[in-house]
């Protein structure tokens, strides 16, 4: 059973558009499954004052070991100590920075409508992935821009919830 | 399994406690002759003496404590040890496996609390991973940039047997050492340093964690370059030697600041490069058109100083690696050098001495007479820390300990009872406040019952002097909450824990109140009752550059 949506919810992340991009830094970080890993990276952005603007972690072709997908505000450090500070976490065995590569940056949103009629998202490329009597609930994923641009449509159709999934990026090879 | 463990890493001693989540691992205890265990009064204290253990002799410190308020006692001493970069291993004990997260007696997030002041830390669920982890973990506390490693094992794991596994070969892939020299680097800072007009050196801790006195002096001495120290680094170079500028910072020395200040080129050996080192950022050595940065961690690269020429090395081998490259000095350094000697007699260390008052730097002086470079100083945090730092010779690396980076108040009294501890060849003086001094003071019972031969150096002016100072200075000058009213008799304090005690209230009663600790085997304390109103000169005022510095006043 879905949740009636709070009232206040936006439907645009208040920190896309106003953010300075130039304190970005986009990281993947190959880590040790372990009870404490997150613990630590999260301890160590805190400590050193960065902001996570995005987030994901799921399981690496490596067992044992996960992948991390960071978007973070470096703040008033200097940008290249984002990932110096991670790299010497023992748990932490790789930072990539990819900020400023041309990367695959997707990001998954799903969201349950009140509207049943949801042509307009269909054309953008959403999937319907159930419908009832609460709305119709869809599933897209798009580069951060597309997907801001989804859940601004998704406010025409009035959004019962939403749940983004943070950035997933791979260096482009072809 | 965890004592044979220690055994096998070369443990002599353990600093602990003990409680109902490490009673296994005391079980065991006596079955291990070659771990002396030290029973402390307080688990900040086993900290701090094995912090003082290890910097007095190199070997990583061990402690011991229990689970929850044991475990967290402790987290004052590993921050102390994690800021000065020193080797130590922390064994806590924790609920067993099965009650962790439901909130059982005496259960806490250790690890949670204390990732942030630990270089590495491992909570051990089963006991399949033990050996491996305090395998790691040594290797992890002793190697590169030194620092604590807590090793958080449920007491379940603590009562299992295990096969012995071999823990020869480690393979810790997220563990990066950085000890290699980039050559290309290393010549350019050397050419920068022979061709600069106006050289300095500053020489930070890690010079005397790679052992790279010799390689300094040899590159100072190549380079013409005169040499500073940072508070922990003192020791890295001879305070008499011609080009030393002696200690740096925002209580450092007028020429060293003016020296600093003034250089067109500045290397920075095995340092972090703190706000106690540059004062306000924006004015730090604004003449500076090359900065060298020298250090083992590369996140120290550009944390507050951007450098132009950076070696991510081990301070030893990336001075080795420069001084081939030294070859002619291009610029004449007659006319720096009798600069700086200008500015050392312009702007010289000076006290008041003629007020009828005990002074602090009339006991060190005299300290000094006696002790010269035979013996280990460890200063509390305050006033009497700068006051030992500066108004001392120190000539050879390995004779001064404090708290640099933490700051802990409380550290010295536990902190020379571990030095003495690693170094008992060496006679071991203990320099504190009394603010300090009463916020571990119960260790002294771990003096009396091991009769170590420490001496203790109270500078008791019955009030928190370097808080006074800067509420006099920079705050107004309202006193807020910094007389020490209220304080024990030490000398009684000291009959009540069974060590032998003087006070000194004037200044013909130093000396042989100095001979008599001396002519005293074991612990002796003398309260010295000094001028409340002495101060700590020069000192740059808070917030401002270094050339800010003020003096002490010429007294009459």
């Amino acid at each position: 059973m879905l949740k009636a949506a709070p009232p206040a919810l936006r439907a645009t992340s208040p920190q896309v558009g106003r953010s300075d991009n130039s304190k970005i830094r986009v990281l993947s970080l190959l880590v040790e499954d372990g009870q404490n890993t997150l613990t630590k990276v999260s301890g160590v952005l805190r400590r050193r004052g960065f902001h996570v603007r995005g987030i994901s972690v799921g399981p690496s072709r490596q067992p044992g070991r996960s992948r991390i997908t960071l978007e973070i505000d470096h703040g008033h450090a200097e940008a290249d100590q984002v990932r110096k500070q991670l790299e010497r976490l023992v748990e932490v065995l790789e930072v990539e920075d990819l900020t400023g590569d041309d990367l695959h940056n997707r990001e998954l949103v799903v969201a349950t409508v009140a509207a049943s009629e949801v042509q307009a998202l269909l054309e953008r490329g959403a999937k319907v992935l159930s419908t009832g009597a609460d709305g119709t609930t869809v599933e897209f994923s798009g580069g951060a821009d597309e997907v801001s641009g989804f859940v601004d449509e998704l406010t025409r159709h009035g959004i019962v919830d939403v749940v983004r999934s943070g950035p997933v990026v791979m260096r482009r090879t072809a | 399994m965890v004592l044979e463990a220690l055994e096998r890493e070369g443990v002599e001693y353990i600093f602990g406690y003990p409680g109902g989540a490490n009673l296994p691992i005391y079980q065991h205890l006596h079955e291990h002759p070659h771990l002396k265990h030290i029973l402390v009064r307080h688990e900040q204290g086993a900290a701090h003496m094995a912090d003082g253990y290890a910097r007095a002799c190199g070997k990583p410190g061990v402690v011991f404590a229990t689970s929850g308020p044991g475990a967290l006692n402790l987290v004052t001493g590993l921050c102390t040890a994690y800021m000065d970069s020193v080797p130590m291993i922390a064994i806590t004990g924790q609920v067993v496996s099965t009650q962790v997260g439901r909130d059982a007696f005496q259960e806490s997030d250790v690890i949670g609390a204390t990732s942030s002041v630990t270089k590495h830390s491992y909570l051990v669920t089963k006991i399949g991973q033990l050996p491996r982890v305090i395998h790691e973990a040594f290797h992890i506390a002793t190697t590169g940039r030194p620092g604590p490693v807590l090793i958080d094992i449920c007491k379940d794991v603590q009562q299992a047997e295990a096969e012995r596994v071999n823990t020869e070969y480690l393979e810790i892939p997220g563990y990066r050492l950085n000890g290699h020299v980039d050559l290309e680097g290393a010549r350019q800072a050397a050419h920068a340093l022979a061709r600069a007009e106006r050289p300095v050196i500053l020489a930070g801790h890690g010079v005397l964690l790679s052992h790279a006195e010799r390689e300094l002096m040899q590159l100072a001495e190549a380079a013409a370059a005169p040499v500073g120290t940072t508070l922990l680094g003192i020791g890295a170079f001879p305070v008499k030697h011609p080009l030393s500028l002696h200690m740096t910072g925002f209580m450092g020395t007028g020429w060293c600041l003016k020296a600093v200040q003034n250089a067109d080129v500045l290397m920075m050996v095995g340092m972090r490069v703190d706000d106690r080192v540059t004062a306000k950022l924006s004015e730090f050595a604004p003449n500076v058109k090359t900065f060298i940065h020298v250090d083992i961690d590369p996140s120290e690269m550009g944390k507050n100083v951007r450098p132009h020429i950076e070696l991510v090395a081990d301070a030893r081998l990336a001075l080795e690696a420069m001084l081939p490259h030294i070859d002619k000095l291009q610029a004449d350094r007659g006319k720096w050098l009798a600069q700086i000697d200008a500015w050392r007699e312009e702007h010289p260390l000076r006290y008041q001495r003629s007020n009828g008052k005990l002074q602090p730097q009339d006991v060190l002086i005299d300290m000094y007479r006696r002790a010269k470079s035979e013996a280990i100083i460890v200063a509390d945090v305050g006033q009497n820390q700068i006051w030992a730092a500066l108004w001392w010779n120190y000539d050879r690396p390995g004779l001064f300990i404090n708290s640099g980076g933490s700051g802990t108040m409380g550290f010295a009294l536990p902190a020379a009872l571990g030095a003495k501890f690693g170094r008992p060849d060496l006679p071991v003086w203990c320099v504190a406040g009394e603010g300090g001094f009463v916020m571990t003071a119960q260790e002294l019972s771990v003096a009396v019952e091991h009769q170590l031969d420490v001496k203790i150096v109270l500078l008791n002016n019955f009030s928190l002097g370097m808080v006074r100072q800067f509420q006099d200075d920079f705050y107004g000058g309202v006193r807020s909450q910094v007389d020490m009213t209220h304080m024990p008799d030490f000398v009684k304090l000291c009959e009540a824990y069974g060590l032998p005690a003087l006070r000194v209230e004037k200044f013909e009663e130093i000396g042989p109140s100095f001979d008599a600790a001396e002519r005293t085997k074991g612990p002796f304390l003398i309260d010295f009752r000094i001028d409340p109103e002495a101060n700590v000169y020069p000192i740059v005022p808070l917030g401002k550059g270094l050339n800010e510095f003020r003096e002490a006043p010429e007294y009459a």
